[in-house]
């Protein structure tokens, strides 16, 4: 398989000192690598260091044929877009505005939308089920209804890797759902390399082709969902005892 | 069909903006005019409205009303247009950068920074050379807008919280104020006189070659952002997300921060610091565009900024003729209940 986005001795952290090292790991094209771990363990932080926003530490990150770090930073905005976990306030823009925001790299110097943009911005909403909200001022919409006009917003900058961090947080049991079945979606039909870390696992199991698991130092596991979800790297990688572990997982199963 | 009738609804959607905004700036252009018409007829000798159009488009009529209306009220309608525009482009810039509607250049502290330099280099140079020029005090100014803003960005590092950011902007406010009646009180008096009135804010002491200096200045700083309306406009979704497509975000902070300098600068030089218009007038303009989009309220805001200003310096002139208050007196009359509001309903959403 080729890989699109692979890293090689990656350390990331901040300030220089490394919070995790030696990751490796590597996304293709309609792929979709999911990364899991406690809170804190430094998904978020691997998550930035290769989407730029944060410096790598050492290492490399490859995107394409390229080093991460020679890549001009408008090159990087048509190849990778983000979800991001942070909190966003504009004032007073409609959804519309802030998906079309998404076009940022491919517009010209006044930053004024064409037809392709507008019909690309469309699909997008289309895509992720806001259509109807097109006209409603982003700040007063609900958490969940926000978390999907962003997501429109990163499709609708036509990637090649899509990353999100935490992208189902807000979300109630339907819209994880079918926010994850957009990934999938867009991982298989337009060939993005997705790349999302998450808290429930057991819907990190059923969308993903790789999962990574982060744990403090360095990476403690990586493989498809099968060679993963076993009971003792699980109950290792969340630190929880046999009980724990059944009272969560079980249960669930016993419903199924 | 869905489809389609989706983008028929869309294009609807995008006139009846459009419409908005037109109809919002030839609003706002009509009463441009008015107010314009308006401050050269009114004050202490009202001069009837065919007389002024005769004096100014053929530059004939009786000498008296030439001069009052050449050396007097042009000059100094013209320098509250330009300096009005300037202060609420410098306050919607601050706006973005530090995303929070309420900064503007006077809470922040640094038109009294300014002001407190400007105060310094008035005294040093009259008692030295007697004079000083418009140029070295808008220089002046613009060090001290640099110093409080380095003061503010260092707090910003620190502390996260906008309201408590905004009282180290009070803070700032008040030890630039103390230094500045500091200097004052020990000035000689000829230096008081000019200080005095300076220090308050006001738009009377206007003359041409002020006004083409602010002009100049103005100008450019204005048309160089609304060029970097795109940047801006990415800068809306904080500077993460701008980070992500695009914006070289560490040099975009740098250009942000001193274009919103060169322009409250230049407002402090030429008429002191003038209260609240950075914050209320933003405000006001992006509420009756129903938007934030920078490549339209940049334009509309700086032409709300004079209208504002214009609207003040006529009170400011005319209410308790012939005394005159300072124009902070009026653009916070106006303006302190609009950023009051704006807080109410600001802490109701969280």
């Amino acid at each position: 398989m080729d890989y699109y986005l692979k890293t090689s001795k990656l350390s990331v952290g901040y300030n220089g000192k490394p919070i995790v090292k030696d990751i490796e790991f590597g996304v293709g094209k309609g792929e979709i690598l999911t990364l899991i771990g406690p809170n804190g363990s430094g998904k978020s932080t691997i998550l930035k260091s290769i989407t730029r926003q944060l410096e790598v530490v050492s290492g490399t990150v490859f995107i394409g044929e390229n080093d991460l770090k020679d890549i001009n930073y408008k090159d990087m905005a048509k190849k990778v877009s983000v979800l991001l976990t942070e909190r966003v306030r504009p004032e007073l823009l409609t959804c519309y505005d802030v998906v079309a925001l998404g076009r940022y790299p491919y517009t010209g110097k006044m930053g004024i939308l064409g037809k392709e943009d507008e019909k690309i911005i469309y699909e997008s909403m289309e895509m992720v089920g806001i259509l109807s909200l097109k006209n409603r001022d982003f700040q007063k919409l609900s958490d969940g209804q926000k978390q999907r006009v962003l997501l429109a917003r990163a499709i609708c900058q036509k990637p090649e890797v899509l990353v999100l961090d935490e992208p189902t947080s807000y979300l109630d049991i339907k819209y994880k759902i079918e926010l994850l079945e957009v990934l999938k979606r867009m991982a298989k039909t337009e060939k993005v390399a997705v790349i999302l870390s998450l808290h429930e696992i057991e819907l990190a199991g059923k969308i993903s082709d790789k999962v990574l698991c982060v744990k403090g130092e360095n990476i403690s596991c990586y493989g498809t969902p099968k060679e993963v979800f076993k009971k003792s790297i699980i109950m290792d990688l969340f630190d929880i005892d046999e009980d724990a572990f059944k009272m969560y997982f079980s249960k669930v199963d016993f419903y199924e | 069909m869905v489809k389609k009738d989706n983008s028929i609804n869309f294009e609807k959607h995008s006139t009846k903006s459009k419409i908005r905004y037109s109809f919002f700036f030839v609003f706002m252009l009509i009463l441009f005019i008015i107010i314009t018409i308006l401050n050269i007829n009114i004050g202490s000798v009202d001069i009837s409205v065919p007389d002024i159009f005769k004096i100014i488009f053929l530059r004939e009529g009786e000498k008296g009303y030439y001069n009052i209306i050449w050396h007097i009220r042009l000059p100094r309608i013209c320098m509250a247009a330009i300096l009005g525009g300037a202060l609420s482009l410098s306050g919607l810039l601050l706006q973005i950068f530090f995303n929070n509607p309420i900064a503007g250049p006077y809470i922040l502290g640094i038109s009294s920074g300014a002001k407190m330099v400007v105060a310094l280099t008035l005294v040093f140079f009259l008692e030295r050379f007697g004079r000083v020029s418009s140029i070295s005090l808008v220089i002046a100014a613009f060090a001290g807008s640099m110093l409080s803003i380095a003061f503010i960005l260092v707090l910003s590092r620190y502390i996260k919280s906008m309201s408590v950011l905004i009282i180290g902007g009070i803070m700032i406010n008040y030890i630039c104020s103390a230094i500045t009646d500091f200097i004052i009180t020990f000035a000689s008096d000829l230096d008081i006189i000019n200080l005095h009135g300076w220090s308050l804010g006001s738009f009377s002491a206007s003359n041409w070659r002020d006004v083409f200096i602010a002009f100049v200045i103005v100008t450019i700083t204005s048309i160089i952002i609304f060029i970097l309306a795109k940047p801006i406009s990415a800068f809306l979704l904080g500077e993460a997300y701008a980070k992500s497509v695009g914006v070289n975000i560490r040099v975009f902070r740098v250009v942000l921060i001193l274009l919103s300098s060169v322009l409250s600068a230049c407002v402090t030089a030429f008429a002191g610091p003038i209260s609240f218009v950075g914050i209320a007038v933003p405000h006001l303009i992006k509420r009756g565009l129903r938007t934030s989009k920078p490549i339209i309220v940049i334009p509309a805001c700086f032409i709300g900024g004079s209208i504002f200003c214009m609207v003040c310096d006529l009170i400011a002139r005319t209410a308790f003729s012939p005394t005159e208050l300072n124009i902070s007196t009026v653009t916070a009359v106006f303006g302190a209940p609009i950023v009051i509001a704006m807080l109410i309903k600001g802490s109701k959403r969280e």
